[in-house]
Order: structure tokens, then sequence, then C-alpha cells
């Protein structure tokens, strides 16, 4: 595999019980925003914490650059753990300092990257500041600025978002996309799917440990069962879909707009006849799942109101 | 080991100087024991000085007579026959020591010695310095108290410090960098390196105020039984440094701190107490001398065998390498638990455990 490559393979970890990895694999490529979702315990902190080599797998191994992951390219991570910690009565440029000296910048290199950092994620004023005494969106900041500050050609976050207000998203996702564009390999963690399906670029989803969905989310949203929606003027309840009889299904009507299931691509030309039969047709397209039904569907969690089918409005 | 190891090591250990002496309470805490220092060496001066009384103690059975001012005469007389009962014999003595002390206080031991053969009508035998006399006995105790004082101060910080990462959960973010061994040892090297920095302030400070206001347990010592006590301060606060490391490793909260270190303290504290019995006894049981090999008690027990002149070089050699070599062991072992525990979350892990899962 080649460079910027991430690679999970036959990832297994029990506690006790517990399976937390069940022969997990994917790989994750270079340049990419990529998504790591999964329900609560599906293992994906077990398998961050894997990567960055805090915590032991029974059997599996991660590759990096086509190469076993070893300390040398560890020190090449940029990792962001679910517990959130650094040294709370450390000031912030002290401490991004010091963790990037540790990840092997000379002192003054060290300083500067801090300082840009800091700059960059809002926190500029505060590098006096020791972190015990920010607000817990600030200490997220400098945490993320903890994973960036050495320039990591690989970056390991779990649950960045978690936590954040609106301007800390929209700072974190804008550090995000432009990492990638740079080139770097990127693992996030997320229960913010709306977020996640506008960032991403790809997703894996785990589910108890094994890989259940994998790829660009836009094939993923693409995918599944067919559907279109279509409005006709005039007609508020979408009553004119009734006598589509066995080519559609109206799965549900808001405001006039009717979603309908189709079994093949072919009958969406017959529904758009009879729409344009029933009167003006003012909308008509295919309808994308959201990634949270990819999800749902993917962890097989119980169905979701919105696609119970037949109902109407 | 190499220069890349040494140097990741050297930034945790320049760090942990860095933050500490940082921090105000770290300059309260050394002014104050600055100031307690120097009041424990001023004020025994001070007392001492108006006490002109000399104090007697008479060995059983033989008639040896310890004399004790602000120097010290020790009177060696072999029994006269029908001289009377010992007390009557030793009030006869006490009638011309008085003077006698004076007389040896101002004269160097050989003229001293020389008057006392010729000009006292008592058959005194012979008049000679005791090997370890009270200044040294005191300077091994004050070594002794000295070294228990310090090791269960700054030990209890290194258990706390140890378990800093851990409690802050920072530890995952470094160990992307480093391994755990790097950050135990730059840790312990950084913390350990600064209270000794601390304790040999204090210590030139006792040592200096001492020869300033002539206080005798500076004086009065014997050289040996000050290196003895600065050699068994540095072996014994290397020791405690990783015993405390390693207790340090098996917790995860700051509170558990006291309760993981309480079984080190133990020995501490026994050699210590014993060490008020042993400083003034002649005899200085075997038991003594058994903890005097062991490295848990060796640190405060070794001093006073030295400054009552019963550690014979074989016992301070078999000592010394025992405790060396303990200390080896310990770091290695500190090491081993602080890797198997910072892999693994949760409660405070047991010292079974780890090693079963390290093996």
């Amino acid at each position: 595999m080649g460079r910027g490559v991430l690679e999970l393979i036959g990832l297994s970890r029990r506690f006790g019980e517990v399976i937390a990895l069940d022969q997990l694999s994917f790989t994750v490529p270079p340049g990419q925003v990529f998504g790591f979702l999964g329900p609560n315990g599906a293992g994906k902190t077990t398998a961050m914490r894997a990567i960055v080599g805090v915590a032991a797998v029974d059997s599996g191994e991660v590759r990096w650059n086509g190469q076993l992951i070893d300390q040398a390219a560890r020190s090449r991570i940029g990792y962001m753990p679910e517990e959130r910690g650094l040294y709370p009565a450390m000031q912030v440029t002290e401490q991004l300092s010091y963790l990037a000296r540790l990840h092997g910048l000379s002192a003054p290199r060290a300083r500067a990257a801090a300082a840009a950092w800091s700059e960059r994620l809002g926190i500029g004023d505060r590098g006096q500041a020791k972190i015990e005494t920010l607000s817990l969106g600030n200490q997220q900041r400098v945490q993320l600025a903890a994973a960036l500050v050495h320039d990591p050609e690989l970056l390991v976050l779990d649950e960045p978002f978690s936590g954040l207000d609106p301007a800390g998203v929209d700072a974190m996702s804008e550090v995000l996309a432009e990492r990638a564009a740079a080139g770097v390999t990127m693992l996030f963690s997320s229960h913010q799917l709306d977020l996640v399906e506008h960032l991403c670029e790809s997703v894996a989803i785990i589910h108890r440990g094994a890989l259940v969905a994998y790829g660009k989310v836009a094939d993923l949203t693409a995918s599944g069962p067919l559907r279109v929606f279509v409005r006709v003027a005039g007609d508020e309840a979408g009553r004119w879909a009734l006598g589509l009889g066995d080519i559609a299904v109206v799965e549900k009507v808001t405001g006039g707009t009717a979603v309908l299931g189709l079994r093949n691509r072919a009958d969406a030309q017959a529904v758009l006849d009879r729409a344009r039969a029933a009167g003006p047709v003012e909308e008509f397209g295919f309808v994308r799942r959201k990634l949270s039904e990819v999800f749902r569907d993917a962890v097989g969690s119980p169905a979701p109101a919105m696609s119970a089918p037949g109902a109407s409005a | 080991m190499t220069r890349h190891w040494w140097q990741l090591t050297g930034l945790v250990a320049g760090r942990e100087i860095a933050e500490r002496a940082r921090a105000k309470s770290f300059w309260i805490a050394s002014v104050v024991l600055l100031v307690a220092v120097a009041a424990g060496v001023l004020i025994p001066a001070a007392v001492h000085g108006s006490r002109s009384t000399a104090r007697v103690g008479l060995r059983s059975g033989s008639l040896a007579v310890v004399l004790v001012g602000d120097s010290e005469v020790l009177v060696k007389q072999k029994p006269v026959a029908g001289a009377g009962s010992p007390a009557a014999t030793l009030a006869g003595i006490l009638s011309q020591v008085g003077g006698l002390q004076k007389l040896y206080a101002e004269l160097p031991p050989s003229a001293a010695a020389r008057i006392t053969s010729s000009g006292i009508a008592l058959p005194i035998h012979g008049l000679t310095r005791p090997a370890r006399g009270l200044a040294s006995r005191i300077t091994g105790l004050a070594a002794a108290i000295l070294i228990y004082v310090i090791i269960l101060t700054y030990g209890i910080r290194i258990t706390i410090g140890v378990g800093e990462e851990k409690s802050s959960r920072v530890v995952e973010v470094l160990l992307t960098t480093l391994r755990p061994t790097q950050l135990l040892a730059g840790k312990v090297i950084g913390m350990g390196s600064l209270a000794l920095t601390q304790v040999v302030i204090l210590v030139g400070t006792y040592f200096a105020l001492g020869y300033a206001v002539g206080s005798s347990a500076v004086r009065g010592a014997a050289d040996g039984v000050v290196l003895a006590g600065a050699l068994w301060l540095l072996l014994g606060y290397m020791f405690y440094c990783t015993a405390y490391a390693a207790a340090g490793s098996l917790i995860n909260r700051q509170a558990d701190a006291y309760n993981a270190s309480l079984p080190l303290q133990l020995p501490l504290i026994l050699g210590y107490v014993l060490a008020y019995t042993a400083v003034y006894s002649s005899n200085v049981s075997w038991f003594y001398h058994l903890l005097g090999f062991v490295p848990f008690t060796a640190p405060v027990v070794m001093p006073v065998l030295v400054a009552v002149g019963a550690a014979p070089a074989w016992q301070m050699a078999l000592s010394v390498a025992i405790i060396v070599v303990s200390t080896v062991a310990m770091a290695r072992l500190a090491g081993k638990i602080y890797e198997r525990a910072i892999l693994r979350t949760g409660s405070r892990l047991r010292v079974r455990q780890v090693l079963r899962s390290a093996s």
C-alpha cells in the first residue's frame, strides 16, 4: 500500500466477555476527511487507541505507509483522545511547545508552532493562561492544537466535535478540511451524523467491533431503496399518487410533496408521466438517503419513524 | 538507550523541574524548610551554651565514668581494693574531674594525659577520648532524622507526581511519542534532582551554620559520620524514589497516593524510632544490625550504626551493595508496573496482577 495509507487489518480485542473489536479491517486513504462512525460501545475508541499504540489488541495489525506502525511512525501521529487530558496547571503555550518538542521539533520551531496554532484556533490571547482556567470549549481547542502542533502526517481524533459551540464546530471543520487538503491522513469519530455527512468524503461505520458500512459518503447515500419526490401543483394531499398501484408506494406526503418508493429506476419515468397527467409538476427528483439513514440501516437499530412505509400526511 | 531515548527523557525531566520551580508553593516550602534547618542548628546551640553542668553516666560493672559537657572526658578507672563502695569511689572521682574537665577542654589530649597521670591523687588509670563521642552520635541521629524527613516529604511527592499523567489523562497524548519507561524515568529524574538540589542546599546551610556557631552536633563529629550521613541520604533517597514511583504507578487517582505509599513509610518509621534507642546504647542489638542490610531501613539505620561506631567496614560495604542492587531492581519493577498500568484504565491495580501480566 502506498504512502499515507492507514490500514487496519483484522483487529480483535476482548475485554473479558465483551468483544470490543471483531476482525475489524478497513483502509483510510490520505487526503480525505474520513469519518469513523458507530453506536456507543461499537469499538471506535478501542480501535483508535490501538492505532496510536495506547491499547493493545489481541490480534491483527495496523499498517501505515505499508509498514507495521512503530514508535517512530507513531510520533508522526496527532492524537486527540476521547478522554481529554492535558497538564491542568501548565500554561497553554508552554504545554503546546513541550508536546511539539517531544515530537521532535527544535525549541524555537516548537514555540513558533505553538503560537501559530493557538492563533489559528482562536486562543492566541490565552497563551499565558493555565489550561484549568480555560472554558471547556477552549480546552478543547488547546487539545486540538496539541494534536496538530507537530504537523502530523496522520490525525486520529476521537470525538473532536463533542462539546464545541457552533463557532468551534466551524473552526474545527475548517481545520480538518484544510489538513485533508494538505494531504494528511485523518480518521475522526463522531456522533453528529449531519455534520459528518457534510464534512466527510468517506466513512467507515462499525457495529459491535466489526465493519458494517464503508465507502464514499456520496456512494453510501445514493445506495439503498430507490425513491423519488414529486410535487404536483394544486394537489396538497398528493391524491394523484394514490392511483399509481404497483409501480410505486407512497411513503409520505409533506406539504404537497410526495415521497415514493420505487422498485427500479425505469419506473421513475412512468411516475413522472402520471404526475404530469395529474397536473403541472413543480418538483421531481431522486431522494438521496441521509447518512443517518445509512447509519441506522447498517447498525440495525429500531426503525426510525420516517421510513415507515405507506405513511401519509 | 539511544541518544534519542535520553533526549526525550531529558525533555520530560526538564518539564518536571520547570513546572515545579514555577509554583509559588515550591519556593514557600523551600524557605520554610530552610528556616527550620537554621532553627534546628541555632536554637540547640543557644540552649547548649548556657548549660555548664556536666552530666555523668556510670557504666554498669566497670567503674568507667563518662563525662559530658562542652567537651567530653571518659575516665576509666580500675577498682581499688578496699577503697569502699563503687558509689563512694565515684563521688571521689567526681570531686576531681570538675577541674579535670576544664583542663582537658583547654589542652591538647597528649598534654591532658600527661597532667592527669602525674598530678591527680586518685589512681586514674588512663584518660581517653571515646571512639565515638556524643557529638558524633548526635550527628548520626540528626542524619537519620534528616534522611527520614526528606524521604517521607519528597517520596509522597513522587507518588503523586507519577500519578499526574494518569489522573489528568494527558498520558494518552504523550504515549504517541514517549515510551512509558521514558516518561517514568524522566519524571523521577526531574523531581528527584530538583529535590536533591533543595536537600543539598539545606544540608549545606546546616553545616555552614553549624560551623559558624560551633554547634557540637557538627563540630565534634568525626568526618566519617558526616560522610556516612551524606552517603546513605543519597542512596536511600534514590532507592525510595524508585519505590515511591512504583507505588505511584499502581494508582489512577491522586487520592490513592497516600494509601499506596503507606507500606513504604512503615519500615522508615521503624528504623527511625529505633534510632533513638540505638544511638545512646553501647551495645546495638543484632536486630538493628540486621535492619542495616534491609534497603528499606538501611538509610536511617546505617548512619546511626556508623555514628556509634558499631558498623564494621564489611557491613557498610554490604549494605551499600544491597541498596544499589535494590535500587536498580526497584526501578525496573516501577517501569514494568507503570507500563502495564498505563495501558489500561480503571481501578487501582494489584501488584500481583501487574507482575503476572508482565511475565
